[in-house]
């Protein structure tokens, strides 16, 4: 009976180690097989980063080569270690070439950092620094840019990089400037409009007393010097009055007339006006359109705009004329007159080949009481009316001063009427 | 001798005009509407000229005030400010005639106003030009064609003359349109002849044109002989027209037209006898200041 008992629990042992063996080693093969699959999940997963990294890294990239404002990122040396294709192009260095320079060589042409440098103060307090101007030599003007610069932190906490950011605001300043300008002066001319009628009435007076002591000197016990005297007061005040019509055309509203007139006889018109001596014998050539339309405007003030403009025109060619005189030389002046559309515009051009438009005094011209002829001779108001004329006509009014010419356009708004209104 | 009032605050201007007047009018002065009104309590003047800005009462209150307590004193506005600015106020208080204080001030033009308003000879271009006025010529329009032709002979004669002629080739077309087909009407008030149709005029019917010049400037008149135009509707139409309701219409188009482009508009008026249209310019700018409005109507 016992060797019976002893076999059949021989084999039980037997049984029980074949099923933990075979447990083993399914386990084992599970566990194998579990880690498996889990790498190859952690990689898929990785792949899906990587590409989104990369998809942002591009998308970064291209958000900073389509600004086209300069930036770059700059280390603690000002040593350029990413920068935009607008800096690039700019700075006329490809990317390449760019990495590893310093900022101040490359952009600024110096070979020490700037002064007031934003970058570098960012290194020093980790803060940010808005805006800041820096002006630089331009090829006809001077450039102005606006810089900013923002610290990137390293993970210690520290401002590792900063990024700087340059604008070019030449433009935005000299249209904030032209505003100002513009401001300044519609105050001072309300304010001269008061001043203008103030000044008619007595001047009036002045002038029409002195008129008499000239009529009747013995009315008044004038000598022979007493006479001449008050003829000068005749003159002089003649001159301000002139001033004072001139300041009233530019500071006032006037409540002009609209009517509308073919541009081509007002130019006419203009040309028979102008009585200045020298005009006739200089050269004056007419090319009018007949076909541009007809203009809403205010006749006399346009008709004015064109006797300034071409008295600017003869008056500068007969100073040219005396200088070339002087030296000795011949100069034959020549003034063209045109007329022409353009873009739903009337354009009248008027050249001349006189003195020019002198590059120091380009932004000035259009200002009032600015004048290069000497005192009475023109109040220097003559362009600042037209400006404020072509303005009132929603018009545009500019010049160009070549070499030899000059020429100074208006373009003044067709006159559409409803009906044409509708079909455009 | 006429008696003259100067009412205006500036010195200058009242003594001006008082040293200019006094050896042929009888001039007083005045430095406010106030002290002008007390002046009119006693004594009947001829002539009333006012500033229009004055601290106070305004010269056209002034004038209209005036106006009630004697009608028959002649009113006249003086102003250093832009005349076209007053049209509405001055047909609003019964003033047809506006002078710019201008610099040098136009003593030639004060004259012949003041002298026409005070003696009712208002008529003719000579009287509104200097001593050494020359006449240049005459015609006389019939019909519609006639009208053309004169024109255009008028036109030529001062070019060949003087060398130049401004506007008035376009002015004369204008005004003598006015005269052809506005003018003549029915008795019962409507007009006559449809604008640019071929017109021949009845005898009485004819318009005058005459041109001349003088040191400082030419001019013409053009003279119907209907005398339908008002003082009233002549600066209702500049005054639509100015403010831009007559832009796109024809309506007082001719007049306004007339005052823009010439230098000097002078319109006389004799009801139901003749209408004067005088037309002047310049040589050149002397007289530096706004353009005057001068409507005279008997």
């Amino acid at each position: 009976m016992l060797p019976i008992l002893l076999t059949v629990l021989l084999f039980i042992v037997l049984v029980v180690c074949i099923g933990f063996a075979v447990l083993f080693f399914v386990a084992r093969k599970d566990a194998l097989f579990f880690k498996r699959s889990l790498t190859m999940k952690n990689q898929r997963h990785d792949t899906v980063i990587t590409d989104k990294i990369t998809l942002s890294k591009n998308q970064l990239e291209t958000t900073f080569d389509a600004i086209t404002d300069f930036i770059c990122a700059l280390d603690e040396n000002l040593i350029i270690t990413r920068v935009n294709k607008s800096y690039s192009q700019f700075v006329q260095i490809p990317i390449p070439k760019l990495l590893g320079q310093h900022c101040y060589e490359v952009f600024w042409k110096r070979s020490s950092p700037c002064e007031h440098c934003p970058a570098l103060l960012t290194f020093a307090n980790s803060k940010p620094v808005h805006k800041r101007t820096f002006k630089m030599p331009g090829k006809d003007r001077p450039l102005f840019f606006t810089i900013a610069s923002y610290p990137v932190f390293g993970s210690d906490g520290k401002t590792t990089n900063v990024i700087e950011h340059i604008r070019d605001s030449t433009e935005e300043k000299a249209i904030l400037e032209q505003l100002i300008r513009s401001e300044k002066l519609a105050s001072i001319g309300t304010m001269t409009a008061g001043i203008a009628h103030e000044m008619i009435n007595p001047l009036s007076g002045i002038a029409g007393t002195a008129a008499n002591m000239l009529q009747m000197p013995e009315k008044y016990g004038l000598n022979e010097k007493g006479v001449s005297r008050v003829m000068t007061m005749l003159e002089s005040s003649s001159r301000a009055s002139a001033i004072v019509k001139d300041l009233l055309h530019l500071s006032r509203k006037e409540e002009g007339t609209s009517m509308l007139i073919d541009i081509n006889s007002l130019v006419l018109k203009a040309i028979d006006s102008v009585q200045l001596k020298g005009f006739p014998i200089i050269e004056h050539k007419i090319n009018t359109d007949p076909t541009i339309g007809r203009v809403l405007c205010d006749p006399i003030k346009i008709e004015q705009i064109i006797i300034n403009l071409l008295t600017n025109a003869i008056q500068s060619i007969l100073e040219k004329k005396a200088a070339y005189s002087r030296e000795g030389k011949q100069f034959s002046g020549l003034v063209l007159i045109a007329t022409q559309s353009q873009d739903g515009h009337v354009r009248i051009d008027i050249m001349d080949n006189g003195t020019g438009v002198p590059e120091a005094i380009k932004d000035k011209i259009f200002d009032p009481f600015f004048t290069t002829r000497p005192p009475g001779e023109g109040t220097g108001l003559g362009l600042s009316i037209c400006q404020k004329i072509v303005d009132e006509h929603n018009g545009r009014i500019f010049f160009e001063s070549a070499e030899n010419f000059t020429t100074f356009s208006v373009l003044l708004p067709f006159h559409t009427t409803q009906e044409e209104e509708l079909h455009a | 001798m006429h008696s003259i009032l100067i009412v205006d605050d500036e010195a200058g201007i009242r003594n001006m005009l008082l040293d200019y007047l006094e050896s042929k009018y009888a001039v007083t002065t005045a430095e406010d509407a106030e002290s002008a009104l007390s002046l009119c309590d006693n004594k009947n003047f001829d002539l009333v000229i006012s500033d229009v800005n004055m601290p106070g009462m305004k010269g056209p209150d002034l004038l209209s005030k005036i106006k009630k307590m004697h009608p028959s004193t002649c009113t006249v506005l003086i102003t250093a400010y832009n005349v076209d600015d007053y049209i509405r106020l001055a047909r609003k208080s019964n003033v047809s005639n506006i002078i710019p204080k201008t610099s040098p001030f136009n003593f030639a033009e004060l004259d012949s106003l003041i002298s026409g308003l005070l003696t009712k000879n208002i008529f003719g271009l000579k009287r509104y030009m200097l001593p050494q006025y020359t006449h240049l010529g005459e015609f006389c329009i019939r019909s519609s064609r006639d009208a053309k032709e004169v024109r255009e002979a008028c036109v030529d004669l001062l070019l060949s003359k003087l060398g130049v002629a401004g506007d008035m080739r376009l002015l004369v077309d204008e005004i003598v349109t006015n005269a052809i087909y506005h003018a003549p009407s029915f008795p019962d008030g409507t007009e006559k002849y449809e604008e640019f149709t071929e017109v021949n005029l009845e005898p009485h019917e004819y318009v005058y044109l005459e041109c001349g010049f003088d040191p400082e400037k030419y001019g013409l008149t053009v003279v119907d002989n209907m005398g339908r135009l008002t003082k009233d509707t002549v600066l209702y139409k500049i005054e639509r027209q100015m403010s831009g309701e007559g832009v796109l219409d024809d309506s007082g188009r001719g007049l306004h037209m007339s005052r823009l482009f010439s230098d000097r508009m002078i319109i006389n008026i004799e009801p139901k006898i003749k209408t004067e249209v005088i037309l002047i310019n310049y040589f050149s700018h002397k007289y530096r200041g706004y353009k005057p409005l001068y409507i005279n109507e008997l």
